[in-house]
Protein backbone atom coordinates (compact mmCIF):
# COMPACT_ATOMS: atom_id res chain seq x y z
CA UNK A 1 0.00 0.00 0.00
CA UNK A 2 1.51 3.05 -1.11
CA UNK A 3 0.51 6.45 0.28
CA UNK A 4 -0.20 9.07 -2.16
CA UNK A 5 1.99 12.45 -1.62
CA UNK A 6 -1.01 13.87 -0.40
CA UNK A 7 -1.66 10.90 2.23
CA UNK A 8 2.09 11.27 3.72
CA UNK A 9 1.62 14.70 4.19
CA UNK A 10 -1.89 14.31 5.73
CA UNK A 11 -0.63 11.71 8.27
CA UNK A 12 1.24 14.10 10.15
CA UNK A 13 -0.12 11.99 14.09
CA UNK A 14 1.95 8.98 12.23
CA UNK A 15 3.71 8.74 15.93
CA UNK A 16 2.26 6.54 18.33
CA UNK A 17 2.97 8.54 21.17
CA UNK A 18 2.41 12.38 21.39
CA UNK A 19 -1.15 14.04 21.23
CA UNK A 20 -2.82 11.03 22.01
CA UNK A 21 -2.39 11.42 25.58
CA UNK A 22 -4.31 14.20 26.32
CA UNK A 23 -8.59 14.00 25.85
CA UNK A 24 -8.50 16.89 23.10
CA UNK A 25 -5.86 15.21 21.06
CA UNK A 26 -7.90 12.06 21.63
CA UNK A 27 -11.04 13.34 20.82
CA UNK A 28 -9.37 14.98 17.31
CA UNK A 29 -7.86 11.90 16.80
CA UNK A 30 -11.07 9.62 16.84
CA UNK A 31 -12.78 12.42 14.56
CA UNK A 32 -10.25 11.90 12.06
CA UNK A 33 -10.61 8.24 12.24
CA UNK A 34 -14.17 8.60 11.93
CA UNK A 35 -13.64 10.91 8.92
CA UNK A 36 -11.04 8.47 6.98
CA UNK A 37 -13.04 5.40 7.54
CA UNK A 38 -16.29 6.81 6.31
CA UNK A 39 -14.35 8.18 3.29
CA UNK A 40 -12.53 4.53 3.05
CA UNK A 41 -16.25 3.06 3.05
CA UNK A 42 -17.76 5.47 0.44
CA UNK A 43 -14.49 4.12 -1.78
CA UNK A 44 -14.98 0.83 -1.32
CA UNK A 45 -18.70 0.98 -2.31
CA UNK A 46 -17.47 3.04 -5.21
CA UNK A 47 -15.11 0.43 -6.22
CA UNK A 48 -17.92 -2.36 -5.70
CA UNK A 49 -20.40 0.22 -7.96
CA UNK A 50 -18.15 0.78 -10.88
CA UNK A 51 -17.38 -2.72 -11.58
CA UNK A 52 -21.31 -3.01 -11.75
CA UNK A 53 -21.88 -0.36 -13.76
CA UNK A 54 -18.91 -0.88 -16.21
CA UNK A 55 -20.26 -4.21 -17.37
CA UNK A 56 -23.59 -1.73 -18.83
CA UNK A 57 -21.43 0.51 -20.18
CA UNK A 58 -19.67 0.87 -23.61
CA UNK A 59 -16.68 3.39 -25.39
CA UNK A 60 -15.62 6.29 -23.23
CA UNK A 61 -18.38 5.85 -21.02
CA UNK A 62 -16.88 2.41 -19.99
CA UNK A 63 -13.20 3.38 -20.05
CA UNK A 64 -13.76 6.04 -18.02
CA UNK A 65 -15.92 3.64 -15.36
CA UNK A 66 -11.97 1.31 -15.87
CA UNK A 67 -10.18 4.16 -14.90
CA UNK A 68 -12.34 6.09 -11.47
CA UNK A 69 -12.62 1.81 -10.76
CA UNK A 70 -8.82 1.77 -10.59
CA UNK A 71 -8.52 5.89 -9.23
CA UNK A 72 -11.53 4.24 -6.14
CA UNK A 73 -8.66 1.40 -5.53
CA UNK A 74 -5.94 3.97 -4.98
CA UNK A 75 -8.20 6.13 -2.94
CA UNK A 76 -9.03 3.72 -0.87
CA UNK A 77 -5.05 2.54 -0.57
CA UNK A 78 -4.12 5.90 0.61
CA UNK A 79 -7.05 5.97 3.28
CA UNK A 80 -6.24 2.62 4.46
CA UNK A 81 -3.05 3.65 5.49
CA UNK A 82 -3.53 7.05 6.93
CA UNK A 83 -6.14 5.13 9.19
CA UNK A 84 -3.35 2.90 10.00
CA UNK A 85 -0.98 5.49 10.63
CA UNK A 86 -3.27 6.56 13.42
CA UNK A 87 -3.11 3.54 14.90
CA UNK A 88 -6.38 2.33 13.66
CA UNK A 89 -7.75 -0.65 11.73
CA UNK A 90 -9.49 0.09 8.35
CA UNK A 91 -12.59 -0.80 7.46
CA UNK A 92 -12.81 -3.74 5.25
CA UNK A 93 -15.39 -4.00 2.23
CA UNK A 94 -18.58 -5.54 2.64
CA UNK A 95 -19.40 -8.71 0.67
CA UNK A 96 -21.57 -7.00 -1.27
CA UNK A 97 -23.71 -3.78 -1.46
CA UNK A 98 -27.48 -3.42 -2.09
CA UNK A 99 -27.73 -1.16 -5.16
CA UNK A 100 -29.63 2.00 -4.97
CA UNK A 101 -31.77 0.68 -7.71
CA UNK A 102 -31.80 -2.03 -10.64
CA UNK A 103 -28.61 -1.25 -13.13
CA UNK A 104 -30.10 -2.92 -16.75
CA UNK A 105 -28.69 -0.95 -18.99
CA UNK A 106 -26.62 2.20 -19.42
CA UNK A 107 -28.98 4.52 -18.32
CA UNK A 108 -29.27 3.19 -15.05
CA UNK A 109 -25.35 2.65 -15.11
CA UNK A 110 -24.71 6.24 -15.50
CA UNK A 111 -27.09 7.10 -12.66
CA UNK A 112 -25.47 4.61 -10.67
CA UNK A 113 -21.97 6.17 -11.51
CA UNK A 114 -23.19 9.49 -10.55
CA UNK A 115 -24.76 8.18 -7.28
CA UNK A 116 -21.65 6.75 -6.02
CA UNK A 117 -19.56 9.48 -6.55
CA UNK A 118 -22.13 11.89 -4.91
CA UNK A 119 -21.94 9.53 -2.17
CA UNK A 120 -17.69 9.65 -1.77
CA UNK A 121 -17.77 13.56 -2.44
CA UNK A 122 -20.60 13.44 1.52
CA UNK A 123 -18.12 11.21 2.78
CA UNK A 124 -15.52 13.30 1.92
CA UNK A 125 -17.24 16.79 3.33
CA UNK A 126 -16.62 14.99 6.48
CA UNK A 127 -13.11 15.32 6.61
CA UNK A 128 -13.22 19.20 6.22
CA UNK A 129 -15.28 19.70 9.53
CA UNK A 130 -12.13 18.78 11.26
CA UNK A 131 -9.53 21.30 13.12
CA UNK A 132 -6.18 19.30 11.23
CA UNK A 133 -5.80 21.76 8.41
CA UNK A 134 -4.13 19.48 6.46
CA UNK A 135 -6.81 16.84 6.32
CA UNK A 136 -9.59 19.93 5.92
CA UNK A 137 -7.81 20.02 2.49
CA UNK A 138 -7.17 16.69 1.93
CA UNK A 139 -11.00 16.09 2.20
CA UNK A 140 -11.92 19.16 0.29
CA UNK A 141 -9.65 18.21 -2.60
CA UNK A 142 -11.24 14.49 -2.34
CA UNK A 143 -14.39 16.41 -2.70
CA UNK A 144 -13.85 18.29 -5.55
CA UNK A 145 -12.46 15.05 -7.35
CA UNK A 146 -15.66 13.18 -6.64
CA UNK A 147 -17.64 16.08 -7.90
CA UNK A 148 -16.18 16.06 -10.85
CA UNK A 149 -16.53 13.10 -12.04
CA UNK A 150 -20.02 13.05 -10.60
CA UNK A 151 -21.04 16.36 -12.95
CA UNK A 152 -19.37 14.69 -16.17
CA UNK A 153 -21.52 11.24 -15.65
CA UNK A 154 -24.58 13.87 -15.30
CA UNK A 155 -23.63 16.37 -17.60
CA UNK A 156 -24.89 18.62 -15.19
CA UNK A 157 -23.68 20.08 -11.66
CA UNK A 158 -24.75 20.92 -8.17
CA UNK A 159 -24.95 24.02 -6.01
CA UNK A 160 -23.77 22.32 -3.22
CA UNK A 161 -21.68 18.89 -3.81
CA UNK A 162 -21.92 17.06 -0.77
CA UNK A 163 -24.20 19.19 1.45
CA UNK A 164 -26.95 18.04 -0.76
CA UNK A 165 -26.87 14.99 -2.29
CA UNK A 166 -29.73 14.32 -4.85
CA UNK A 167 -31.91 11.16 -4.52
CA UNK A 168 -30.95 8.19 -6.30
CA UNK A 169 -32.48 8.40 -9.75
CA UNK A 170 -32.07 8.53 -13.42
CA UNK A 171 -29.74 11.09 -15.05
CA UNK A 172 -30.65 13.28 -17.78
CA UNK A 173 -30.05 12.05 -21.23
CA UNK A 174 -26.99 12.46 -22.85
CA UNK A 175 -25.29 12.65 -19.84
CA UNK A 176 -21.37 11.18 -19.20
CA UNK A 177 -19.35 11.58 -22.33
CA UNK A 178 -20.47 14.50 -24.15
CA UNK A 179 -23.28 14.24 -26.26
CA UNK A 180 -26.13 16.45 -25.70
CA UNK A 181 -28.97 14.84 -27.37
CA UNK A 182 -31.56 17.46 -28.73
CA UNK A 183 -34.00 18.97 -26.44
CA UNK A 184 -31.59 18.48 -23.38
CA UNK A 185 -29.54 22.07 -24.08
CA UNK A 186 -32.24 23.67 -21.77
CA UNK A 187 -31.03 21.52 -18.36
CA UNK A 188 -27.49 22.89 -18.23
CA UNK A 189 -26.30 19.39 -19.74
CA UNK A 190 -23.31 20.68 -22.35
CA UNK A 191 -21.09 17.66 -21.62
CA UNK A 192 -17.15 18.07 -21.68
CA UNK A 193 -15.99 15.60 -24.00
CA UNK A 194 -13.11 14.12 -22.03
CA UNK A 195 -13.51 12.88 -18.24
CA UNK A 196 -12.44 14.85 -15.61
CA UNK A 197 -9.06 13.55 -13.60
CA UNK A 198 -8.92 15.78 -10.93
CA UNK A 199 -9.50 19.10 -8.92
CA UNK A 200 -9.59 21.77 -10.95
CA UNK A 201 -6.30 24.07 -10.42
CA UNK A 202 -4.08 21.25 -9.07
CA UNK B 1 -22.46 58.72 41.19
CA UNK B 2 -20.09 57.51 37.98
CA UNK B 3 -17.67 57.42 40.52
CA UNK B 4 -19.42 55.14 42.96
CA UNK B 5 -20.42 53.13 40.18
CA UNK B 6 -17.12 52.53 39.06
CA UNK B 7 -16.35 51.92 42.84
CA UNK B 8 -18.71 49.53 42.86
CA UNK B 9 -17.66 47.63 39.44
CA UNK B 10 -13.92 47.39 41.33
CA UNK B 11 -15.78 46.07 44.45
CA UNK B 12 -17.28 43.36 42.45
CA UNK B 13 -14.30 42.36 40.31
CA UNK B 14 -12.40 41.89 43.45
CA UNK B 15 -15.06 39.48 45.09
CA UNK B 16 -15.29 37.58 42.13
CA UNK B 17 -11.50 37.16 41.79
CA UNK B 18 -10.95 35.21 44.85
CA UNK B 19 -13.97 33.12 43.86
CA UNK B 20 -12.01 32.24 40.78
CA UNK B 21 -8.88 31.63 42.29
CA UNK B 22 -10.18 29.42 44.79
CA UNK B 23 -11.14 26.91 42.63
CA UNK B 24 -15.15 28.03 42.69
CA UNK B 25 -15.26 27.04 38.21
CA UNK B 26 -18.25 29.44 38.40
CA UNK B 27 -19.25 29.71 34.55
CA UNK B 28 -16.31 27.78 33.44
CA UNK B 29 -17.63 24.83 34.32
CA UNK B 30 -19.58 25.10 30.92
CA UNK B 31 -17.21 24.88 29.23
CA UNK B 32 -14.22 27.42 27.34
CA UNK B 33 -15.72 31.00 25.87
CA UNK B 34 -16.57 31.43 22.98
CA UNK B 35 -14.05 33.21 20.98
CA UNK B 36 -14.91 35.81 18.66
CA UNK B 37 -15.37 33.80 14.89
CA UNK B 38 -13.10 35.22 12.53
CA UNK B 39 -15.99 33.68 9.81
CA UNK B 40 -17.16 37.01 9.73
CA UNK B 41 -14.56 38.00 7.40
CA UNK B 42 -14.12 35.04 5.87
CA UNK B 43 -17.81 35.42 4.96
CA UNK B 44 -17.58 38.78 3.52
CA UNK B 45 -14.83 38.05 1.01
CA UNK B 46 -16.44 34.56 0.02
CA UNK B 47 -19.79 37.04 -1.05
CA UNK B 48 -17.47 39.57 -2.64
CA UNK B 49 -16.44 36.87 -4.75
CA UNK B 50 -19.89 35.54 -5.62
CA UNK B 51 -20.99 38.59 -6.22
CA UNK B 52 -18.51 39.41 -8.91
CA UNK B 53 -19.03 35.92 -10.12
CA UNK B 54 -22.93 36.62 -11.12
CA UNK B 55 -21.95 40.34 -12.46
CA UNK B 56 -19.54 38.24 -14.91
CA UNK B 57 -22.13 35.72 -16.11
CA UNK B 58 -24.83 38.32 -16.38
CA UNK B 59 -22.19 40.59 -18.20
CA UNK B 60 -21.78 37.24 -20.61
CA UNK B 61 -25.47 36.73 -21.25
CA UNK B 62 -25.84 39.91 -22.12
CA UNK B 63 -23.30 40.06 -24.51
CA UNK B 64 -23.73 36.36 -25.69
CA UNK B 65 -27.55 35.13 -25.54
CA UNK B 66 -27.09 32.10 -27.27
CA UNK B 67 -25.44 30.98 -24.57
CA UNK B 68 -28.25 31.39 -21.92
CA UNK B 69 -28.96 27.26 -22.23
CA UNK B 70 -25.97 26.64 -20.49
CA UNK B 71 -25.24 29.69 -18.46
CA UNK B 72 -28.37 30.04 -16.58
CA UNK B 73 -28.18 26.85 -14.64
CA UNK B 74 -24.71 27.53 -13.77
CA UNK B 75 -25.89 31.29 -12.75
CA UNK B 76 -28.60 30.02 -10.05
CA UNK B 77 -26.24 27.75 -8.68
CA UNK B 78 -24.52 31.09 -7.94
CA UNK B 79 -27.32 32.81 -7.02
CA UNK B 80 -27.82 29.45 -4.78
CA UNK B 81 -24.39 29.96 -3.11
CA UNK B 82 -25.01 33.77 -2.67
CA UNK B 83 -27.91 33.47 -0.72
CA UNK B 84 -26.27 30.49 1.52
CA UNK B 85 -23.06 32.58 2.41
CA UNK B 86 -24.88 35.59 3.13
CA UNK B 87 -27.69 33.76 5.47
CA UNK B 88 -24.82 33.01 7.75
CA UNK B 89 -24.24 36.94 8.00
CA UNK B 90 -26.68 38.10 11.37
CA UNK B 91 -25.33 41.34 10.61
CA UNK B 92 -28.07 43.41 9.50
CA UNK B 93 -25.69 45.58 7.36
CA UNK B 94 -25.34 42.69 5.00
CA UNK B 95 -27.96 43.73 3.02
CA UNK B 96 -26.96 47.20 2.29
CA UNK B 97 -23.55 46.29 0.98
CA UNK B 98 -21.84 49.02 -0.94
CA UNK B 99 -22.26 48.52 -4.97
CA UNK B 100 -18.76 46.64 -6.75
CA UNK B 101 -16.90 49.19 -7.94
CA UNK B 102 -16.92 47.40 -11.28
CA UNK B 103 -20.59 46.15 -11.37
CA UNK B 104 -20.20 45.29 -15.08
CA UNK B 105 -17.11 43.71 -16.10
CA UNK B 106 -15.82 43.75 -19.73
CA UNK B 107 -16.39 40.34 -20.89
CA UNK B 108 -15.14 38.51 -24.36
CA UNK B 109 -17.86 39.12 -27.13
CA UNK B 110 -18.13 35.89 -29.18
CA UNK B 111 -19.38 32.64 -26.96
CA UNK B 112 -16.30 30.73 -27.37
CA UNK B 113 -13.70 33.42 -25.84
CA UNK B 114 -16.63 34.24 -22.88
CA UNK B 115 -16.82 30.39 -21.76
CA UNK B 116 -13.14 30.46 -21.67
CA UNK B 117 -13.28 33.91 -19.63
CA UNK B 118 -16.22 31.86 -17.32
CA UNK B 119 -14.10 29.08 -16.88
CA UNK B 120 -11.25 30.68 -15.96
CA UNK B 121 -13.03 32.70 -13.48
CA UNK B 122 -14.54 29.53 -11.76
CA UNK B 123 -11.40 28.09 -12.09
CA UNK B 124 -9.81 30.91 -9.96
CA UNK B 125 -12.97 31.24 -7.36
CA UNK B 126 -12.52 27.35 -6.49
CA UNK B 127 -8.65 28.55 -5.85
CA UNK B 128 -9.86 31.22 -4.15
CA UNK B 129 -12.03 29.10 -1.40
CA UNK B 130 -9.90 26.43 -1.30
CA UNK B 131 -7.44 29.15 0.35
CA UNK B 132 -10.19 30.18 2.82
CA UNK B 133 -11.07 26.80 4.21
CA UNK B 134 -8.44 26.57 7.06
CA UNK B 135 -9.24 30.25 8.19
CA UNK B 136 -13.07 29.53 8.70
CA UNK B 137 -15.26 27.49 11.29
CA UNK B 138 -15.96 24.17 10.65
CA UNK B 139 -19.39 24.32 9.35
CA UNK B 140 -18.53 27.07 7.42
CA UNK B 141 -15.27 25.29 5.78
CA UNK B 142 -17.80 22.55 4.71
CA UNK B 143 -19.97 25.32 2.87
CA UNK B 144 -16.92 26.85 1.37
CA UNK B 145 -15.72 23.38 -0.06
CA UNK B 146 -19.04 22.34 -1.63
CA UNK B 147 -19.06 25.54 -3.33
CA UNK B 148 -15.74 25.38 -4.35
CA UNK B 149 -16.33 21.64 -6.00
CA UNK B 150 -20.16 23.07 -7.46
CA UNK B 151 -17.39 25.98 -8.88
CA UNK B 152 -14.91 23.36 -10.12
CA UNK B 153 -17.81 20.95 -11.79
CA UNK B 154 -18.78 24.82 -13.57
CA UNK B 155 -15.21 24.86 -15.20
CA UNK B 156 -15.52 21.36 -16.09
CA UNK B 157 -19.13 22.13 -18.35
CA UNK B 158 -17.42 25.11 -19.71
CA UNK B 159 -14.29 23.29 -21.06
CA UNK B 160 -14.49 22.98 -24.99
CA UNK B 161 -16.79 19.58 -25.96
CA UNK B 162 -17.46 18.47 -29.30
CA UNK B 163 -19.35 20.80 -31.40
CA UNK B 164 -22.26 18.99 -33.01
CA UNK B 165 -22.79 20.51 -36.40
Amino acid sequence: MNASPSAGAAGTSGTTAGPGTQPAGRRARAAAIGALQAALAAEHAAVYGYGVAGAHLAGTRQAAAIRYWAAGQAARDTLAAMVVSRGATPVAASTGYRLPFAVHGEQSAIALAAFLEDRVTAAYLTLVALTDTKLRLFGARGMQTAALRAAWWRGQTLAFPGLEVPAPGPVAAGAGGGQPSPGQSATGGTSPTSPPTGPAGG
Amino acid sequence: MAREATRRGVLAAALALPLAAGGCKGIGALGTPPRPLPDVAVVREAITDETLMIARYTAVLAAAPALAGSLRPLLGQHQAHLARLKARLVDPRAGSEPPLSRPHPQVPGTPAAARAYLRGAEQAAAQALMGRLTAASPSLAQLLASIAASEATHALLLGPHRRTG
